[in-house]
């Protein structure tokens, strides 16, 4: 019926949901003036439709309706990110291939010991400053690793996991993204070729690297469109990579996945008392050993879906990263293996890595806490599994004055890996 | 010597065993002291309650094969709704009611599946509660079993060898019908041809009105969606395509049926336990889409 009166009136092109009331308050006019002044009636049917047509054009300019949103105008939108996206680019080209890296965040690939001597003290100044910035210092030390032996002897109700194992380990110094990759820096990736640089790939997944494509086929993460995220989602996490997409990606910035023993020493920030108990003080959560479910997203907690990095600012660690629990689980480099700390003795179905830090999803409270360890199968693409990155200290070099004296040195083991003692 | 004494009266109390108490799933008629129905092994408290109460709690069966996730999803869903009364709110009736819901989130918090339940009705927990929803004007009351996966399988094969089962969906008000994604993703037939009798059986089943299944809500929910993404992304379109006999058989008898796609743990490695075989572990309990089919269904049933 409202397709009649619209096309009766001339307005077949009108949205029916904004315009319905025109049609109808005409229908009603031009039948009380064919009525009253039969000779008018033209004059009103014609009025009525250019008056019509006039404010359609002048509320469609001003309020796009939901379906050309949905449609042509989501075209649009991704056209408009795209566009913006790559005009950032290209002013980055058209910088120097330093400020073009800097604006990429690959300030780390400009801090090894190879390519800083090349830099002029403004732009090591800059990439200092960057660096400094995004990540936070993490210092050598030691943590331990498995189930927290308080939760066990409290346990009225039998809740606690098994708690098979405590392991001790040394990490070296390194820094840590205050907060995970987001959709933005991830799509920096994909635009500067990270899905066809076979070198930055494990060679074990090469075949592989052609799956990891998004809703429309294009590469990238699992839930993207058309090789981009949704309008909107820029500063959330990246979430719908594999544990190989993710290493790439860090590859690329110049950096790597942090360790197990790294990111639990970054949440739980142990302190070895200096008696001769030989106690250790390590937290459960980044905050503190209780539960703050405002200082973190996790079930109950946050509405229900992933949130802006910056959200749960409180749940900051001492060493001062974001987000440690709660909103995305995340990638380590550690394998998951079948003797674990938490699970005891299991058959995995497939080699595993570890994540770690609970999602927006996870529904226990000692299922989040900075000791507790998954595992993920590492092709997996999950909703709710992001990462950040990790770089040795011993992989940067920080201080200019002393590189400029310096002669060139050999390259250094990107990887640290954890000493037990 | 005789000596006189006193003595209590007695015979009193055998008036009240001359009236019965029928059972609320049954109607059978019991002692007014019973514990279980002597002829399905039902909890007399729901007919206590629904006496004391003056209410008519309604059914909702959770119903599925053998380990395809039945006390994990209701265990789940009572919890979730009891701590989240955003969109559903959730109070439970006598404290046997939180047995099922204790006993699986208990065993979830430490990573392990709940036990098996028993084919013994006698062993197996009843939910009796009280839910309000923002689009129902009443609060419902509710009674929701944890049936055991061998007992529906041999009550199907055989039909009245489980007196409490037929009763039971015979005054089913809708159900939740649970269907193992990874098992269908797999290739095996087995498991749609079980859903399938199981479908059957329904549909042969009137209530005491005449109505049958066709008129009441069926929530087809394909459960493990972590070892099946594929499910989660369209559940209508994964049962089209794993499942032909069950989604043919919905269209043509079951109009009132949605699916729905379900997952408690983000994922599962095994365990062997001595005597026990393999068993799956979850490695972390991250629940998706636990809620959906239950307010479908509630929001349908005709207070």
């Amino acid at each position: 019926m409202q397709r009649l009166i619209s096309y009766f009136f001339g307005m077949a092109f009108v949205p029916q949901s904004k315009f319905k009331w025109i049609a109808i308050i005409g229908l009603f006019t031009s039948a009380a003036a064919s009525l009253t002044l039969g000779w008018m009636f033209g004059g009103g049917f014609l009025l009525l439709t250019l008056c019509s047509l006039v404010a359609r054009r002048t509320w469609l300019h001003k309020h796009p309706s939901r379906e050309e949103l949905s449609g042509e105008s989501k075209q649009t939108a991704t056209e408009r990110l795209r566009k913006h996206l790559a005009a950032n680019q290209t002013a980055s080209s058209d910088q120097s291939l330093v400020e073009g890296m800097l604006s990429q965040k690959r300030y780390a690939l400009l801090l090894r010991k190879q390519i800083v001597e090349n830099l002029s003290q403004e732009e090591f100044n800059q990439t200092i400053e960057q660096l400094s910035e995004a990540m936070a210092i993490l210092p050598e030390g030691e943590v331990m690793l498995g189930a927290d032996s308080r939760s066990d002897s409290n346990d009225l109700f039998g809740d606690a996991i098994s708690n098979p194992v405590n392991k001790i380990l040394r990490v070296g110094g390194a820094y840590l993204d205050r907060h995970p990759v987001t959709n933005a820096e991830f799509f920096q990736f994909i635009q500067g070729g990270g899905y066809e640089q076979m070198a930055i790939w494990d060679q074990e997944i090469w075949p592989g690297v052609l799956n990891f494509v998004d809703l429309t086929g294009e590469s990238g993460p699992r839930l993207w469109s058309d090789g981009i995220f949704a309008e909107g989602e820029e500063n959330l996490p990246v979430v719908g990579v594999s544990w190989f997409e993710a290493r790439a990606y860090a590859r690329w910035v110049g950096k790597r996945l942090p360790t197990d023993a790294e990111w639990v020493k970054a949440g739980s920030w142990p302190v070895k008392l200096a008696n001769s108990t030989g106690g250790r003080i390590q937290r459960r959560y980044p905050w503190g050993d209780t539960l703050d479910r405002r200082r973190c997203n996790l079930w109950g907690s946050g509405p229900d879906r992933i949130v802006d990095i910056e959200e749960f600012a409180d749940g900051v660690s001492a060493g001062g990263v974001y987000q440690l629990i709660g909103n995305v689980w995340e990638w380590t480099s550690s394998n998951f293996s079948e003797n674990n700390l938490i699970h005891g003795q299991i058959n995995l179905p497939m080699p595993m890595r570890t994540i770690r830090g609970g999602a927006f999803d996870t529904y226990f409270d000692n299922q989040s806490t900075c000791q507790f360890q998954s595992g993920e199968n590492p092709a997996a693409r999950k909703h709710n599994i992001g990462f950040r990155c990790a770089i040795s200290l011993c992989d940067l070099t920080t201080n200019y004055v002393a590189i400029a004296d310096s002669q060139p040195v050999a390259e250094a083991e990107t990887s640290t890996e954890e000493v037990a003692v | 010597m005789n000596k006189r004494a006193v003595v209590d009266l007695d015979s009193y109390r055998l008036a009240q065993y001359a009236v019965q108490v029928p059972c609320y799933v049954c109607n059978g008629g019991n002692t007014f002291d019973a514990e279980m129905c002597r002829h399905c092994f039902a909890p007399l408290a729901l007919a206590h309650q629904a006496h004391a109460q003056n209410v008519e709690p309604r059914m909702v069966a959770t119903i599925g094969s053998s380990g395809v996730g039945k006390t994990v999803y209701l265990g789940m869903l009572l919890d979730m709704l009891s701590r989240r009364p955003d969109r559903m709110q959730l109070l439970a009736r006598g404290a046997f009611s939180v047995t099922l819901q204790q006993s699986t989130v208990s065993s979830l918090a430490r990573c392990e599946f709940p036990e098996k339940t028993p084919s013994e009705p006698d062993r197996w927990n009843w939910v009796h509660c009280q839910i309000k929803s923002p689009k129902q004007r009443k609060p419902i009351e509710l009674v929701m079993p944890d049936m055991a996966g061998e007992a529906l399988l041999e009550e199907i094969e055989h039909p009245h060898s489980y007196p409490v089962i037929r009763a039971f969906l015979q005054k089913c008000s809708g159900a939740v019908l649970l269907i193992d994604s990874t098992a269908l993703h797999d290739g095996s037939r087995n498991h749609d041809y079980f859903v399938v009798k199981l479908l059957n059986y329904l549909s042969e089943l009137d209530d005491h009105n005449g109505q049958d299944w066709s008129h009441r809500p069926l929530a087809l929910n394909f459960t493990k969606g972590d070892e099946c993404e594929e499910s989660f992304d369209d559940p209508e379109q994964f049962a089209r395509t794993h499942a032909v006999g069950l989604w043919q058989h919905c269209q043509d008898r079951f109009p009132m049926h949605k699916f729905f796609a379900t997952g408690v743990a983000g994922a599962c490695a095994y365990r062997d336990v001595f005597g026990q075989g393999r068993q799956r572990v979850p490695l972390r309990i991250e629940p998706r889409g636990i809620i959906e089919p239950f307010e479908w269904i509630v929001n349908r049933i005709k207070v």
